[in-house]
């Protein structure tokens, strides 16, 4: 990589953040972000322009019946079809969550480990609402990799999706305070995934956590997950994310309840 | 550790949209990623909200950049597909969610208006069009946000640099099309671009335009 490259990348960087680059051009301009984050940053910034330029648009009301017809063509109604997200990844994860909100009132083992004690306990009406709680997946210097939903109903269920990066397993992460843990779940559980999974923990208010289960990434370090679990809305706390080794990939907080 | 069986499909989809329902979990008030994380499991109650929440701003750059309202309803269709679809690999660090549907929308249409036909616009409609998107009500010009922001800005290039940044970033035209359209040299027609879009960049500053 040299000036020149990236001064011709430059010369049809709005070109290609447009979206408008013939294709010989842009193949060129695309391998050359490959291995320039200054210009890959360049070109971001001007894609939020591209992106601002759509917001201008006005709404405009589609023809009556266009919102059934848009379900009726996604075939929601019917006995399940198999789809075939072009991912494959996708596919398992879209396989996973729907076949876990199947099974409610899966129980859930109280693996319990002794960790220091939260800031605060929510103080919240127990049992009186059920909802979605969201949060980001964040590693331990707070860069984002995914993001985490809990619902609290019943039954209750958690799913993520995940983007670490390549090499993510465990070099940037720190090490889990394994003090006084102890995995008390039915049986069957390891306190920490095979190598190239990664397990997940909900976290209790009183600093307790609870293991819900492991999960496959792929190379890329991207996975998506989802678990039927019992999610207590007035002590759930967040979330965190072990390597195989234990420990902490990302770590997430329910911070607030947005259906309030 | 899940179980597996098609029974459990439906099970679950009747689990999430009746679960939800039913203990009054407020769909009209989740917020966009969780109503997207919802669609992904083909719940028909979560997949209606997402719909109703984003049809008329799909339709709107459809109908914009087709001109043709049968065929921007085949695309807006395509759009809320593609985006069940691909829910799952969504990812919110490039964008938000309304941003991540305007641009499907948008690439369906320009493939759209490529195939049909070789100019993607008529003069009168990219006048059109300029007035709408530089019209700058009380409402929207008190707005601090992103897109008030482009929206003055647009209204202030020169007219030449508007009309090349909108028939590039709304229409899709390639340099070479708007040099032939405006009958002006290729290399003019990629100057008006570059330079509007630096006049551009510069009203985002280094916040995203998607998260203000």
């Amino acid at each position: 990589m040299t000036d020149r490259d990236c001064e011709r990348l430059r010369a049809v960087a709005d070109e290609l953040a447009l979206g408008i680059l013939p294709g010989q051009e842009r193949a060129e301009a695309i391998a050359h972000l490959d291995r320039c984050p200054a210009c890959r940053e360049h070109v971001e910034q001007l894609t939020l322009v591209a992106d601002g330029l759509l917001s201008l648009l006005p709404d405009s009301e589609p023809p009556a019946g266009f919102e059934t017809r848009v379900t009726d063509g996604l075939r929601l109604n019917r006995p399940a079809r198999r789809r075939r997200p072009r991912a494959g990844v996708a596919v398992a994860a879209a396989t996973a969550i729907a076949l876990g909100f199947g099974f409610g009132g899966w129980a859930v083992g109280t693996a319990i480990e002794g960790t220091s004690a939260p800031s605060s306990p929510r103080s919240e009406p127990s049992g009186s609402e059920h909802e979605l709680l969201e949060a980001s997946l964040l590693t331990v210097d707070h860069r984002p990799v995914g993001r985490i939903f809990a619902y609290t109903g019943s039954p209750g269920w958690v799913y993520m999706s995940v983007d670490l990066g390549p090499g993510w397993s465990g070099s940037d992460s720190r090490p889990a305070d394994e003090s006084g843990s102890e995995d008390e779940t039915a049986g069957s559980r390891e306190a920490y995934p095979e190598a190239g999974e990664i397990s997940c923990r909900l976290e209790r208010t009183d600093g307790t956590s609870v293991h819900i289960g492991e999960f496959p990434l792929d190379d890329a370090g991207r996975g998506h997950w989802g678990a039927p679990t019992r999610v207590a809305p007035d002590t759930v706390s967040g979330a965190r994310l072990l390597a195989a080794d234990g420990s902490v990939l990302a770590t997430a907080h329910f911070a607030a309840q947005q259906n309030r | 550790m899940i179980p597996r069986g098609t029974g459990g499909i439906r099970s679950a989809r009747f689990a999430v949209s009746t679960g939800m329902r039913r203990l009054g979990l407020p769909l009209g008030r989740l917020s966009d990623e969780a109503l997207l994380a919802g669609l992904a499991t083909g719940a028909p109650e979560v997949a209606l909200a997402f719909v109703r929440r984003f049809q008329r701003m799909v339709f709107g750059i459809a109908v914009a950049v087709v001109d043709d309202p049968q065929l921007a309803e085949d695309i807006a269709q395509q759009t809320f597909e593609r985006a069940w679809r691909h829910a799952q690999v969504y990812d919110s660090r490039r964008g938000s969610v309304k941003t991540w549907l305007a641009t499907i929308a948008h690439n369906l249409a320009i493939d759209a208006v490529r195939a049909r036909n070789a100019t993607p616009v008529s003069p009168e409609d990219l006048d059109a069009l300029l007035g709408v998107v530089t019209r700058t009500p009380e409402q929207w010009a008190l707005a601090d946000d992103a897109a008030s922001r482009i929206r003055a800005a647009v209204a202030g290039l020169p007219p030449q640099q508007a009309r090349a940044v909108v028939m590039a970033g709304i229409y899709g035209m390639t340099a070479r099309q708007i040099s032939e359209f405006e009958g002006i040299p290729l290399g003019t027609a990629k100057t008006r671009i570059r330079t509007a879009m630096g006049k551009l960049r510069t009203v985002l500053g280094p916040e995203r335009a998607d998260h203000d």
